[in-house]
């Protein structure tokens, strides 16, 4: 205790000590980084291989990815919490914007998800996922009471709404669900009261059913989020791949098969296995034991992010760090759930895992930004404990 | 409620999805991990048949009957059709095949469903193959392999014996074993021996991708090839048997009330239709010749034929090898079985022995039962005049026999076993049953009696007449006649057990069986159905007296047998008229036994010509020609000539 009043009675120095990072949270994310690069290149060589391309392409371009996220991730961490959320409007609105370009580009796969960047693509719902997080936590922030009022709960919604509808339009679902998720969360910590949240939740089932019902839904997503439930419709593609996903895991044992032994990963049977599937290779090549050490590791940083939004020294800090938990919560189980079939298929990235540079250089500098809030935080008592 | 309880509140919240993740990674991963290690195996483990060949049939020379050649075989992989492309693969298929887009589908659906291989063309051309080839990228999931293809050298010649193979039918699928894909035999040889000629396929174990794309191969084991048959046949004796039996259908069409052009059919039932012959070996069983003409090449149906040749074919039942599967009234040939019953048993005309002279008038007057008088006319209507047994038998006096029918049913009326003697006798010899050849659809003839005709009256009412069995009966039986009926092959058996001194010896296509690598896996020696108790002097008696229907002044063959040639002496034979009881137009059978050596038997050959007429005119010289090849060799042998026209 003596310890802990001598240093509050020096600002500056408090403010210097303070900038250490958290060690746990900067390991687990960047021993993430380093094991996505090998399970990247397990589930690409081989196939690569067998193409007659380069086995390794796909695992650079991921090294590439992960030293451009660490990047991000130290430069979020530096930038001060009150720039961020004096830029988060622009930020939101520039967000806008390349959802909008999105939608002239070309259809790749049946989707608008992409702008070409040179060499690179850059995917913008991705990055609206922060973007969003950002602004709404500046808005939600700005509220003085402890409870929020109606009307804001209302301006929250629509500033939701507007990259969502246009997401939605590209399609792509499951980053849509992302945003519904995030903003349930961080209105439930930002003070809404329960009926509020009630009535949130009725009008968003109400909307979902609309939005069946009027066909606004593809009808391969509904495909897609039904087939999940209703095995008879197992010709679909979407059990198709969950099933191999489903028996790759399953084979993979206790202890796995060993890093590229996995015979259902590399002959193919499980799809998009580099992306959206890269937890089926992990879980049949590291088995049970690699695969809940991976989901340890995703706990540990979610679990630092709460402490984070625990103790951080502003309500826009706290939201920030709340949304972004959220939607990294909702990308992991979402994921992960898809592999092993307790979750529809979607196509979310596992983060910091799956290929992919968009997603991974977003979610690094989400990390960051949560980071840089641990590192201005208002000291408590009995931190280190809780620490 | 304060932020710290709802982050609190929310830790839980995530805590419980982790949780969820952990219990359903344990479950699959640890719980039920075995389960899903044999799927995953099943997907990626593909086993793929490859055919066994076919075992050879050869003859008792080793001449090939039916092999294999090599082909080229376009082969539907199944595992490996995309679907996305089958219906213009399917168009390009029936444009290459003479198939119909619906079988090609057919098949198609038939490789998806075994996850097999299955031959789409079996015979592909070279320029075909080389298409193929060349477009393989239009021809996804089809292979062009080598493959063997069934042969049958010899064509029509012992298509009868050989049989043919074929797709099986619902039946054969109800054996595990037998796969849609699968060839069968399906009659002859091919069929009765079908298990050992099949081999035992082999299989490759492969590991596939998820496109089924072969990654290595995991284990082979190669087929075993199918069993060498190696039959008794020898086919310059079925070549000489084959050629005579057309010349004596030609014959018998010349002499025809339909004239030498005619064609049987259902519209000229008075055209001869069919001419069927065995060859036994008298002292083992061995089948030397088997024909049964009109017959089909075997090869049609691997590689098809025309619908009118084939209707044609089915229309003269060209694939019934009638030797085996034909029965007919055996008539006077019959009068064997009744002679060496009257020689054994004592039973003569009333008050005759076996050298005495019975005056056969051409008629004979007696009463029924019922006391209505009743008079039956031999073939002769002057009738033989004063003949013995043995000349009765010569000239093939149907009054002779008739009078020892008499006796028997005389005999009959107070001793039980003499009421059944003649067809005990008859059955002893092999009538009445399947003689078991390795044949397959053999027919078991019959041999009537009082038991067979009360039975009949119960079980199929209208097909006997009303009314106790008679003495009339008896006499039509005695002479071959009535519901008396035998396969060509039964009434060579007998013949051959009669000859060579009491052994029934069980008819034997097969000689040996041999596998792939040479040794012998089966011999199918000679085996005994029944020893019969005859005595030698009744075998002697009979033999001279065949001797003499061939060499008799009155021999009812003398006429057929003019120009034999060298050692006619030693050739014996008996001739048969069948009256043919359907239709007023119906025109008799004719048959033909001989046997030689007559000094010492060997050969037994029958000849059959429905429709053929008279025996002595028709079937005798057909037998002729064929005997003159046994006796005298290739040189021996002169056309088929006409006989007298005789019983």
């Amino acid at each position: 205790m003596a310890l802990t009043a001598a240093r509050s009675g020096s600002t500056y120095l408090q403010r210097e000590r303070a900038l250490k990072p958290d060690v746990i949270l900067v390991l687990s994310f960047l021993l993430l980084a380093a094991i996505s690069i090998v399970m990247v290149y397990t589930a690409s060589a081989p196939r690569a291989r067998s193409l007659g391309e380069p086995e390794s392409a796909e695992a650079i371009k991921q090294a590439v990815f992960a030293v451009v996220g660490v990047v991000a991730f130290i430069v979020a961490s530096v930038i001060e919490p009150r720039t961020i959320r004096l830029s988060a409007p622009s930020v939101y609105l520039a967000s806008l914007v390349t959802l909008v370009v999105v939608q002239f580009t070309r259809v790749h796969d049946g989707a608008q998800r992409w702008i070409d960047l040179g060499p690179v693509q850059f995917q913008p719902s991705e990055a609206a996922k922060l973007a969003v997080i950002l602004a709404l936590a500046a808005l939600l922030a700005s509220e003085t009471g402890k409870v929020l009022s109606p009307t804001r709960i209302a301006q929250a919604l629509a500033l939701v709404a507007i990259p969502a509808v246009l997401i939605f339009m590209q399609p792509d679902l499951g980053t849509m669900l992302v945003f519904g998720f995030f903003t349930v969360v961080m209105l439930f910590v930002a003070g809404t009261t329960g009926r509020q949240l009630g009535f949130l939740m009725f009008a968003a089932v109400g909307g979902v059913v609309v939005m069946v019902q009027t066909n606004l839904l593809q009808a391969y997503q509904v495909r897609r989020l039904t087939a999940f439930l209703d095995e008879a419709g197992s010709s679909l593609d979407a059990v198709y791949n969950q099933q191999q996903s489903e028996i790759a895991i399953g084979a993979g044992g206790l202890f796995g098969t060993g890093l590229l032994n996995g015979a259902q990963t590399n002959l193919n049977f499980v799809p998009v296995q580099a992306s959206d599937f890269i937890f089926t290779a992990i879980g049949e090549q590291l088995g049970f034991i690699g695969a809940s050490l991976i989901l340890a590791l995703y706990a540990l940083i979610i679990w630092r992010i709460l402490m984070i939004a625990l103790v951080a020294r502003s309500q826009f800090s706290q939201l920030v760090a709340v949304g972004f938990a959220a939607m990294l919560m909702f990308h992991v189980f979402v994921n992960v759930g898809m592999t092993v079939k307790v979750m529809p298929v979607t196509g979310l990235p596992l983060p910091w895992m799956s290929a992919g540079g968009t997603a991974f250089v977003v979610m690094s500098t989400g990390l960051g930004i949560v980071h840089g809030i641990w590192m201005r935080r208002s000291p408590v008592p009995g931190e280190r404990s809780i620490l | 409620m304060r932020p710290g309880l709802r982050l609190a509140g929310l830790g839980i919240f995530f805590a419980a999805l982790f949780g969820i993740l952990l219990v359903r990674l344990w479950t699959i991963q640890v719980t039920l991990a075995d389960e899903y290690v044999a799927q995953a195996q099943s997907l990626q483990i593909r086993v793929v048949s490859t055919p066994a060949p076919r075992g050879e049939i050869r003859d008792t020379n080793g001449r090939l009957l039916a092999g294999s050649r090599s082909a080229l075989a376009l082969v539907i992989d199944g595992a490996l059709i995309d679907p996305e492309t089958e219906a213009e693969l399917v168009q390009r298929l029936a444009a290459l095949s003479d198939l119909s887009a619906s079988e090609v589908q057919r098949r198609i659906d038939q490789a998806r469903n075994l996850s097999d291989r299955v031959t789409l063309i079996d015979d592909l051309s070279d320029a075909d193959a080389l298409f193929v080839v060349e477009h393989s990228e239009e021809f996804g999931g089809l292979y062009v392999e080598p493959q063997p293809v069934r042969v049958y050298p010899m064509g029509e010649l012992v298509s009868s014996v050989v049989g043919y193979i074929g797709r099986p039918n619902a039946d054969d699928l109800e054996d595990p074993l037998i796969r849609s894909t699968d060839v069968l035999g399906k009659a002859g040889t091919e069929r009765y021996y079908d298990v050992d000629l099949r081999g035992t396929p082999g299989f490759i174990k492969y590991r596939v991708d998820a496109q089924r794309n072969v990654i290595d191969v995991l284990g082979e084991q190669p087929p075993k090839p199918g069993n060498t048959m190696i039959l008794n046949i020898d086919t310059d004796l079925q070549q000489v048997v084959f050629d005579s039996l057309q010349q004596g259908l030609e014959l018998s069409r010349e002499v025809s009330v339909s004239g030498a052009g005619c064609a049987p059919s259902h519209a000229d039932e008075q055209c001869p239709v069919r001419a069927t012959a065995v060859v036994l070996d008298v002292t083992d069983g061995a089948v030397k010749a088997m024909a049964s003409y009109p017959t089909f090449d075997s090869s049609i149906f691997v590689e098809g034929v025309s619908e009118e040749e084939w209707d044609r074919l089915t229309t003269l039942r060209a694939f019934s090898n009638y030797a085996v599967q034909g029965v007919y009234a055996p008539a006077s040939t019959f009068k064997s079985v009744a002679y060496v019953t009257a020689l054994e048993g004592g039973y003569f005309p009333e008050g005759q022995t076996a050298q005495s002279r019975y005056v056969c008038k051409g008629t004979l007057d007696f009463r029924f039962n019922d006391g209505s008088p009743q008079v039956f006319r031999d073939w002769k209507p002057q009738g033989h005049g004063p003949v013995n047994l043995g000349e009765a038998f010569q000239q093939s006096c149907d009054i002779y026999f008739w009078e020892i029918a008499l006796t028997l049913w005389r005999d009959g009326a107070q001793d039980a076993d003499a009421r059944n003697e003649l067809q005990r006798w008859a059955r002893e010899f092999g009538f009445d049953a399947v003689t078991g050849i390795d044949l397959p659809f053999e027919a078991p003839g019959l041999i009537p009696d009082e038991a067979w005709f009360k039975r009949v009256q119960e079980e199929t009412p209208g097909r006997v007449r009303e009314g106790p069995w008679t003495g009339g009966d008896l006499m039509n039986t005695v002479i071959g006649q009535g519901s008396t009926l035998s396969t060509p092959l039964q009434l060579a058996n007998a013949y051959a057990a009669m000859v060579n001194g009491g052994t029934l010896w069980k008819p034997r296509v097969l000689d040996q069986m041999v596998d792939s690598d040479g040794v012998t896996v089966l011999d199918n020696s000679r085996s005994v159905i029944r020893n019969v108790d005859i005595s030698p002097q009744t075998v002697q008696s009979l033999l001279q007296d065949m001797q003499l229907v061939v060499n008799g002044k009155s021999g009812t063959a003398r006429g057929a047998f003019a120009n034999f040639g060298d050692n006619k002496n030693d050739v014996g034979g008996k001739t048969g008229t069948a009256e043919v009881i359907k239709g007023k137009n119906a025109v008799d059978t004719a048959l033909f036994v001989g046997v030689t050596p007559v000094s010492n038997p060997k050969y037994i050959v029958v000849v059959v010509i429905e429709r053929g007429g008279s025996g002595g005119r028709i079937a005798a010289p057909t037998g002729r020609r064929i005997l003159q090849f046994i006796v005298n060799g290739d040189d021996g042998v002169t056309p088929v000539r006409p006989g007298d026209d005789l019983d």
